[in-house]
C-alpha cells in the first residue's frame, strides 16, 4: 500500500486546514482559510488541501489521479474518466447497475470510495472486449436477448463473468440466487440466465 | 465491429453489451457543471424563505436557482393554470416537490451544497391517504371518466349467483434503472440543446418551445439510448424545466441525475386504486351483469385519469354492464402511465372477479371465460379486426398443464407446498397513429431510415429494421435506422404499444415508395424491373435516392373494426404453508397481436411483461406514512422490484396471425398487454393452491399468512 | 456529504490512536453500510480511517477453534473450506444476506457493525431517537411491519438487519475486540444491545476500540442445520423473519440445539428456553410446534407486524423440520 502519513493527516477538519496551510506557499492568506475553517461556512479553499493522490489502473490503463475522498469510484468512473459503460441505477448498493471487478472481484462501485482502491486494478465492461471481439459473455448476451433498455447491462454482464469464475453457475437455480444482486426492470432475467449458462457450459476461458 | 449470429439480434446489441451506448447523462458537453434539487420536506403549504447563503459559499457552486431568482421563463409569466409551473411558484403541492436547484462544478460539491439550502415553510394540513379518503365524503372525488351503461345498471343484484368484492392496489412506481435527469445546454442566442431521457424527442422538444417560448426549431432534443421508462417518460417533468432554466441563468450547460428516492416523488406513479366488481351469471355460467367502479389517486395541482374500467366494458359477453370511474386529489405527485396503464389496474379486478364467479359457479375459469367470449365489441358494436383468444386459450393451457389443476382449491400439495393454477386475459387498443419516416437508399446497398421515434428498450430500430429488410430484401446489417433526435422527421412518443403500427406503417411506406422509384429508375435504364437496386441506381449515376413519407393513417376500413391486442397468462405458482411465501413456478403467456416482425424481440418484450407482473401481484408497493406524506420505502432495498431468484423459465406463445385491417405489417401492439391481466393469474392461482383469496397487491407473505 | 479526511494505516495500533483522538472519525472498512448512510446524511464523520490494510483477514482453526480476522470478507468466508465442512449454518447465513457484490466488499466486523434498516432512521427529516436521541420513534405508530417483537423500548422498535449475526449467536461465537491497551473478549450474543433507553447504541463496542476477529469453538452441528430466510422477494431482500436452526441429533434423541432469530429484535435473538426445551427430545413435529411456542414467550406486535407472531413460531418449525431433515 502507499501509506497516507495518518499523523501528519491531522485531527479534525479544521486542523487540518490550519496545517495545510502552514506548510503550503500561497498567495491566499492562511487568515482567511482558518476563518472560513473556524466558521465553516465558506470551504471554497478546501479543494487544494483535501484532494489526494490515487494511483490505479482501469482496464489496464494506469491513472494518477488526485480526488476527494468523499468521490465514489463509480462516479470516478463516469464524471472523471468518462468511461460510462459503468451505470448508477441507485447510488446504493440496491442493484447492481454499477458492478465493477476489483482486482478481479465484482463489487458495487457506488458504494466504494475512489480512494479506498489505490493500487487496485479495475475492470469495467469498457475493458471486457479484446479490441473488436466481443468477450463470450457479451455474445451470449446478443444472442439470447439478455438486455432491452441496455441500462442494467454492464453491470449484468461484469456479475455474469464474475458469477462463472466464483463457480457459482452450476445450474440456473444458482445463477439466479448468485446474479439476484443485479435488477432488471425490462425483466430480461430469463434471458440472462440463458446466456450465462450456455457460456459456463462452453466452458470458455473467461 | 461485425458479429450477427442472427438476423433477429438487436440492432444495438453491440452498442449496449459493450458499454458504448450513451445515455442521457453520458455526453460530454464542454463545461459542463452539475445541478442537484433541494426538495420539500414538508407535505402542503408555503415557503416562506429560502437560505441559500451557506449553499452559494460552498466550494464550486456557481448558482441556487429557485422561483427567488430564476430568470424570466414566458409561457410562465400568466398565473395559474396546469401543469404546475416550477420557479414559479411557492406553493408546495407534496413532499419531495423540487423547489431549488444548486449548480456546482462536480457532483459531489453540487450535493453537498444541496444539504446546507434552509428553506423555512408555513406547513399546512394535507391528505394523502387514498384508503381513508375513499368513504371519507369530506374528501373530493371528481368523475374520471363518462359513466358508462349498457342495458339495465346493476342488472348483476337480480342474478341467479352473484358476487360482489373490493379490489386494493396500492402505488407502483415505474422505477427504470436508469435514474431520470436532463442535460440542458442554453446558448446566448436562445438556442436550447438537451440531452433527455423521452418516450417522445418531438412531444419534449414542443413542451420547451412552449414554456420558454421559442421556436421549435430552437430547440434540439437527443436521446437515442433511454433506460427504461415504462412511461414515466411520456412527459415533460418539472425538474427538466428547472434544469434548463438553471442552464439559462448561469449560460452554461447543467447536468442534472436526480437520486433513486426522488424517483419516487416527482416523476409519476402507477396510481392506488380501489375497486369494486359486481358480476352477476345464470346457474349454468352465462354473465348477465357486470358493474364496475374504480376510484384512483391523483394530486391536487394536476389531474390524472386513465381507463381502469374499459376492458370491463367489452372483454366478456354482456348484455348489462355499467362503470364509473372518480379519481382522488391528494397531496402527492401526480401519476403518469405506467406499463398497461389502467387496464392493468382493471384486469386484476375483473380478472379476480371473473375467477371467483367460476368458483362460485363450480366451473373451470377457463371454460368459464370461454363460454362468454364475445364474437363482437358490444361497445362499438362491431366485429373485431382479429381476435383468437379461443386459439390462445387452447395453445397456453396445453403448454402449462392445465388439466393438471383441479378445480377444488388446496387440492395440490408438494410437502410444505401447495401448487395452484391461474389464468387470466389482457387487452389492450391496438392503436395506429401518424409518423413519417425518411428514406435514403444507396448505391453502396445500403439503407438509411430517419424517424424522431425512440427506444425505451423494446427494440423499436430491430422492429423498423427486420421490416424495411423483409421488404426491401435488404440484409439487416446494412440498414440503419436513426431515432432519437428532434431533427428527424417527426414521430410520436413511444407509448400505448403503437410505435411498431406506427412507425413501422411508416417505414413500410417508404420503403414501398423507394420500390416503385427503383421500378421507374429501372424502366428509365431499360433495366428488367426486377433489377437489383445497386445496379439501378449505378446504371442511373446516382449514388442515393430519398423519400420522406407520412404514413397514411389506418386504412378506410379500420373504422368498421374494433383493434385490440390480447395476451392469456398462465401461471403456477407454490405457496409455503408456514411461511406464506409464494413462488411463481410456471408461466405460458400467449400472446394475440397479428404479425410478428421481430421474434426475438417481441419474445423478450412478453417475458418482461411477466416479470413487471410478479412485482405487481407479489411484490410492489410503494409506502406512504400519512403522518408525514413522505415514502417510507423509497430505495431499490425496500421497494422490491422482481429480481432474478424470482422468475422463473417463461415460456412465451405467440398466435402470429396478421391483423391487416390495423396496419401493411398485420403486426399489433405487445408492450401493454405483456402486463395487463398478469397480476390476477397470480392471484387465481394463490387461491387456486390455498383457497385463499387475495384482493389486496401486493400478496406478501404476511398476507396469505393471515388471509 | 461533506469532504472528509481519508487516512489509512496497516497497523492497529496506528488505527486505534486515531480513532482515539478524533472523536468523530470513524473507521472504514467495506463501507456498504457507512457509504450509504453517509450518502444519506445519517451520519457525518469528518476522518475516515481505512483499516482495509491491518492484517486482520485470515481464518484459521486453532485447537479447536475457528478464527476469524474482521477484515474477511462476507464472501470470503462463506467459501471458506473450514466453514463450509464445519460450520455450514454459517455459510447459509453468510449466503443469505445481501447479494455477491455486496458479500465480496461487506467485512466480518462491519456486518456486526451495520446499523437498522427501520426507515425512520435512514430519512432524516423523520424522528429517530437511534439517530437523533429524543427525537421519537417514528415506527411506533408508523410502518413497523419490518419491526421488532421481541425485547423492543418505548424509545425504539428497530432490528438489525444482518444474516450472519443470526448464525454467530447460535454458535456460541466470541468477539475479540483490540483497545489501546490491549484486547477483551466477549460473548457474541453480548455483543449486540437491546434499544432499552438508548437506541443510538447498537451494541457494546466502546469508543475507539476494534472488532478484530471472531471465535467460534468446533461443535456437531454441521449435520442437522438450516437458515430459513422468509422475506418478500426470493433474494436481496431485509428478513421479515429468519431463524438459524441447528440440532446434534443421536439415536433420534436431541443432544443439542441451537436456536436464533433475526428480523424479530435490536439483537440477533437467541432462543435459549426453546433450545433448553429440545435437548433430550425426540426430534418430531410435535416438540418442534412447542419449542415454537416457548420461542415466543413475550413476543409483542406494533400492528403492522403482528404477522411475525405467526410467521416466526412457524418458521421455528420450519427450520426445524428442514435441519431434521438432512442427514
Amino acid at each position: 500500500m502507499s501509506e497516507l502519513d495518518p499523523n501528519a493527516a491531522g485531527d479534525t477538519r479544521r486542523d487540518f486546514l490550519k496545517k495545510s496551510s502552514l506548510f503550503t506557499a500561497l498567495t491566499l492568506t492562511p487568515l482567511t482559510v482558518l476563518k472560513a475553517a473556524d466558521q465553516k461556512v465558506d470551504e471554497r479553499f478546501a479543494e487544494m488541501f483535501e484532494k489526494i493522490p490515487l494511483n490505479l489502473k482501469v482496464n489496464n490503463k494506469p491513472y494518477t489521479l488526485k480526488v476527494e475522498p468523499r468521490v465514489t469510484l463509480l462516479d470516478l468512473l463516469r464524471e472523471q474518466l468518462h468511461l460510462t459503460g459503468t451505470k448508477k441505477g441507485c447510488d446504493h448498493g440496491q442493484c447492481g447497475a454499477c458492478t465493477v471487478h476489483v482486482n478481479g472481484q465484482r463489487v458495487n462501485s457506488c458504494l466504494s470510495l475512489a480512494v479506498m482502491n489505490e493500487g487496485k486494478s479495475i475492470t469495467t465492461i469498457e475493458g471486457l472486449a479484446k479490441g473488436d471481439v466481443l468477450h463470450p459473455m457479451q455474445a451470449a448476451f446478443i444472442k439470447h436477448d439478455g438486455f432491452q433498455c441496455g441500462y442494467c447491462t454492464p453491470g449484468q454482464i461484469m456479475s455474469a463473468v464474475a458469477c462463472i469464475k466464483e463457480g457459482h453457475a452450476n445450474s440456473k437455480d444458482e445463477i439466479r440466487e448468485y446474479m439476484s444482486g443485479n435488477i432488471c426492470r425490462c425483466g430480461a432475467y430469463p434471458n440472462i440466465i440463458d446466456a450465462i449458462q450456455e457460456v459456463k457450459e462452453k466452458g470458455t476461458a473467461l | 465491429m461485425e458479429f450477427f449470429v442472427d438476423e433477429n439480434d438487436r440492432v444495438d446489441g453491440i452498442a449496449k453489451v459493450t458499454g458504448k451506448a450513451k445515455f442521457f447523462a453520458e455526453y460530454e458537453v464542454p463545461g459542463l457543471t452539475y445541478g442537484v434539487l433541494v426538495t420539500s420536506t414538508v407535505t402542503k403549504g408555503k415557503i416562506t424563505a429560502i437560505d441559500s447563503k451557506a449553499a452559494s459559499n460552498a466550494p464550486g457552486v456557481l448558482a441556487v436557482v429557485s422561483h427567488l431568482n430564476k430568470p424570466s421563463v414566458a409561457g410562465y409569466e400568466q398565473e395559474g393554470g396546469s401543469p404546475m409551473k416550477i420557479f414559479y411558484t411557492d406553493q408546495i403541492f407534496y413532499n419531495g416537490q423540487p423547489l431549488a436547484i444548486v449548480v456546482a462544478d462536480t457532483f459531489e460539491r453540487a450535493t453537498y451544497a444541496a444539504t446546507l439550502v434552509q428553506v423555512s415553510y408555513a406547513k399546512e394540513d394535507f391528505n394523502t391517504d387514498f384508503e381513508k379518503s375513499i368513504s371519507d365524503s369530506t374528501v373530493k372525488k371528481l368523475q374520471g371518466q363518462t359513466p358508462y351503461k349498457r342495458g339495465i345498471e346493476d342488472a348483476y343484484k337480480t342474478a341467479e349467483v352473484q358476487l360482489e368484492q373490493k379490489y386494493h392496489l396500492p402505488v407502483e412506481t415505474h422505477n427504470p434503472m436508469e435514474l431520470h435527469g436532463i442535460i440542458a445546454d442554453w446558448r446566448p442566442n436562445d438556442q436550447v440543446t438537451v440531452y433527455a431521457k423521452t418516450q417522445g424527442v418531438k412531444a419534449t422538444q414542443n413542451t420547451i418551445a412552449n414554456v420558454f417560448k421559442i421556436p421549435v426549431d430552437k430547440v434540439q432534443v437527443n436521446s437515442e439510448f433511454v433506460g427504461g421508462a415504462f412511461g414515466m417518460a411520456l412527459r415533460t417533468w418539472p425538474l427538466e424545466i428547472a434544469t434548463i432554466i438553471a442552464s439559462k441563468h448561469l449560460a452554461k450547460p447543467v447536468k442534472l441525475v436526480i437520486t433513486r428516492d426522488q424517483m419516487f416523488t416527482m416523476v409519476g406513479n402507477r396510481p392506488a386504486s380501489y375497486q369494486k366488481i359486481g358480476i352477476g351469471a345464470t346457474k349454468d355460467g352465462k354473465l348477465t351483469g357486470i358493474t364496475h367502479t374504480a376510484f384512483g389517486q391523483s394530486a391536487t395541482y394536476e389531474n390524472f385519469t386513465e381507463g381502469v374500467v374499459n376492458m370491463s366494458k367489452f372483454m366478456y359477453q354482456c348484455e348489462n354492464v355499467n362503470t364509473n370511474y372518480y379519481v382522488i386529489p391528494l397531496d402527492m405527485g401526480v401519476p403518469i402511465w405506467m406499463r398497461g396503464p389502467g387496464e392493468a389496474t382493471g384486469a386484476f379486478a375483473l380478472e379476480s372477479a371473473i375467477d371467483e364467479m367460476a368458483h362460485a359457479l363450480d366451473m373451470d375459469p377457463l371454460e368459464f371465460r370461454i363460454k362468454n367470449d364475445p364474437e363482437i365489441d358490444q361497445v362499438q358494436k362491431r366485429p373485431f379486426s382479429s381476435k383468437y383468444i379461443k386459439e390462445a386459450y387452447k395453445l397456453g393451457a396445453d403448454k402449462i398443464g392445465w388439466n393438471e389443476r383441479k378445480n377444488k382449491p388446496g387440492s395440490i400439495v408438494d410437502g410444505a407446498w401447495q401448487i395452484g393454477y391461474g389464468v387470466s386475459v389482457g387487452v389492450f387498443g391496438a392503436g395506429r397513429g401518424r409518423a413519417t419516416v425518411k428514406g435514403i437508399l444507396k448505391a453502396d446497398g445500403s439503407l438509411v431510415l430517419q424517424s424522431a421515434a425512440s427506444d425505451i428498450g423494446p427494440g423499436t430500430g430491430t422492429g423498423m429494421t427486420l421490416i424495411a429488410s423483409k421488404l426491401m430484401n435488404i440484409p439487416v446489417g446494412k440498414i440503419t435506422f436513426e431515432l432519437g433526435d428532434s431533427s428527424l422527421p417527426p414521430a410520436p412518443s413511444q407509448g400505448g404499444s403503437a410505435t411498431l403500427s406506427t412507425v413501422g406503417s411508416a417505414v413500410n411506406d417508404v420503403c414501398v415508395a423507394l420500390k416503385a422509384t427503383i421500378v421507374e429508375l429501372a424502366a428509365n435504364a431499360n433495366m428488367d424491373a426486377t433489377a437489383n437496386f445497386v445496379d439501378v441506381l449505378k446504371k442511373n449515376n446516382l449514388a442515393m435516392i430519398e423519400k420522406t413519407i407520412q404514413s397514411s393513417q389506418n386504412n378506410p376500413e379500420a373504422k368498421n373494426y374494433s383493434m385490440y391486442s390480447f395476451s392469456i397468462h398462465f401461471v403456477q405458482v407454490r405457496v409455503h404453508q408456514l411461511t406464506g411465501v409464494v413462488k411463481v413456478s410456471k408461466i405460458v403467456s400467449v400472446g394475440d397481436a397479428g404479425t410478428i416482425v421481430s421474434p426475438k424481440t417481441a419474445r423478450s418484450q412478453m417475458v418482461g411483461g411477466a416479470v413487471g407482473g410478479i412485482g405487481m401481484a407479489l411484490t410492489e408497493e410503494a409506502l406512504l406514512d400519512h403522518r408525514y406524506g413522505r415514502y417510507i420505502n423509497n430505495n431499490f432495498a425496500d421497494y422490491h422490484v422482481p429480481v432474478h431468484a424470482d422468475v422463473p423459465e417463461i415460456d412465451v406463445i405467440f398466435i402470429n396471425k396478421p391483423d391487416l385491417i390495423v396496419n401493411p405489417m398485420g403486426a399489433k401492439g405487445m408492450g401493454e398487454i405483456a402486463l395487463i391481466g398478469f397480476s390476477a393469474a397470480v392471484a387465481n392461482a394463490v387461491f387456486n393452491a390455498t383457497g385463499k383469496r387475495i384482493r389486496t397487491l401486493p400478496i406478501t407473505p404476511d398476507k396469505v399468512l393471515e388471509a | 456529504m461533506i469532504n472528509f479526511q481519508y487516512v489509512r494505516t496497516s497497523v492497529v495500533k496506528t488505527a486505534l490512536g486515531l480513532i482515539g483522538k478524533d472523536p468523530k472519525a470513524s473507521f472504514i472498512a467495506g463501507g456498504t453500510n457507512l457509504i450509504d448512510l453517509m450518502k444519506r446524511g445519517v451520519t457525518a464523520p469528518d476522518k475516515l480511517i481505512d483499516i482495509n490494510y491491518l492484517p486482520l483477514k485470515k481464518i484459521e482453526e486453532i485447537d479447536h477453534v475457528l478464527h476469524v480476522g474482521a477484515l474477511a470478507s462476507n464472501s470470503e468466508l462463506a467459501e471458506n473450506m473450514i466453514v463450509k465442512d464445519k460450520f455450514p449454518l454459517l455459510m447459509l447465513a453468510l449466503q443469505a444476506g445481501a447479494s455477491a457484490q455486496l458479500r465480496n466488499m461487506a467485512t466480518v466486523g462491519g456486518n456486526m457493525m451495520q446499523r437498522t434498516r427501520c426507515a425512520y432512521f435512514y430519512d432524516t427529516t423523520m424522528p429517530c431517537n437511534k439517530r437523533a436521541p429524543g427525537s421519537g420513534c417514528g415506527a411506533i405508530g408508523g410502518y413497523n411491519r419490518m419491526h421488532a417483537i421481541f425485547g423492543a423500548s418505548e424509545a425504539c422498535i428497530a432490528v438489525h438487519p444482518s444474516d450472519m449475526c443470526v448464525a454467530l449467536v447460535a454458535l456460541d461465537a466470541k468477539v475479540v475486540i483490540a483497545h489501546t491497551k490491549g484486547e477483551r473478549k466477549i460473548n457474541f450474543i453480548d455483543f449486540h444491545r437491546l434499544a432499552g433507553n438508548t437506541p443510538e447504541k447498537d451494541n457494546n463496542l466502546q469508543k475507539g476500540e476494534l472488532i478484530v476477529r471472531l471465535e467460534i469453538p468446533l461443535n456437531n452441528l454441521n449435520k442437522n442445520f438450516h437458515y430459513l430466510k422468509v422475506r418478500d422477494r426470493s433474494s436481496y431482500a431485509f428478513a421479515l423473519v429468519s431463524v438459524a436452526a441447528a440440532l446434534d441429533i443421536q439415536n433420534n434423541i436431541i443432544h443439542t440445539a441451537r436456536l436464533a432469530m433475526g428480523g424479530v429484535a435490536h439483537k440477533p435473538w437467541r432462543l435459549i428456553a426453546a433450545e433448553n426445551f429440545l435437548k433430550g427430545k425426540n426430534p418430531t413435529v410435535a416438540n418442534f410446534e412447542e419449542a415454537a411456542k416457548i420461542a415466543m414467550n413475550g413476543a409483542k406486535g406494533f400492528g403492522e407486524n403482528d404477522f411475525k407472531l405467526k410467521m416466526a413460531p412457524n418458521s421455528i418449525i420450519e427450520a426445524l423440520t428442514v435441519a431434521k431433515a438432512k442427514s
